[in-house]
């Protein structure tokens, strides 16, 4: 089966799912690749600049109700 | 003008002496009439707060009444995030409000990233000889 029929399958998936499925191909990935020895989480949320915008708009409402 | 309180880079890990310095820093944070002490990293690559779990529940707020989502990244983004905001304290210095991104998880430390840690304080890490020091900011 190749790429191309599996792609409006693969379109299909709940987003968890794909997530998974990443996942999944990038361990297989990684152990071709020989790399597959630890895991190394990086829970740090590097640049997630929605999320601090949006957590300085929850600060400004803060101050607002707080005056 | 307002003296830096100094704290030690700790060894997150004991059993790799040096190689785990951390800079973990105790502050206290304050909702309604509860407040919790706790250790928080210095993150400044990590561009929120983040606060883990249990410490939004000792905190007493509730995941279902919180309805700021906030979509975070790395590993943390397959998590449910919600913002809130709570009163710091670190070392003497007055309260500040710090806004947290709230996480479905306690498999990680409480973070203190640029939004908005790094705006309220201002901080020098001395990582050679293991230690940093933080104060109010001093500017806008």
């Amino acid at each position: 089966m190749s790429l191309v029929e599996l792609l409006p399958s693969i379109q299909a998936l709940p987003r968890s799912e794909k997530f998974l499925l990443v996942q999944e191909l990038v361990a297989e990935l990684a152990q071709e690749e020989g790399l597959a020895e630890g895991e190394y989480p990086v829970w740090s949320p590097y640049d997630a600049h929605e999320a601090a915008a949006t957590l300085l708009q929850l600060l400004e409402q803060d101050k607002v109700e707080a005056a | 003008m307002i003296e830096p309180a100094c704290f030690p880079f700790v060894d997150a890990d004991p059993t790799q002496p040096r190689v785990s310095l951390t800079p973990l820093m105790a502050l206290t944070l304050t909702h309604g009439k509860r407040e919790v002490a706790v250790p928080g990293l210095l993150d400044t690559g990590a561009s929120v707060n983040v606060l883990p779990y249990s410490i939004g529940e000792q905190l007493g707020f509730v995941w279902e009444r919180q309805r700021t989502a906030i979509v975070l990244s790395g590993n943390l983004a397959r998590l449910q995030a919600r913002g809130i905001v709570v009163s710091a304290t670190v070392a003497s210095f007055a309260p500040v409000r710090l806004a947290f991104a709230w996480t479905q998880t306690d498999n990680i430390r409480l973070i203190l990233g640029q939004a908005n840690f790094f705006m309220e304080f201002d901080v020098c890490f001395f990582r050679a000889r293991t230690e940093f020091e933080v104060k109010p900011k001093t500017a806008g």
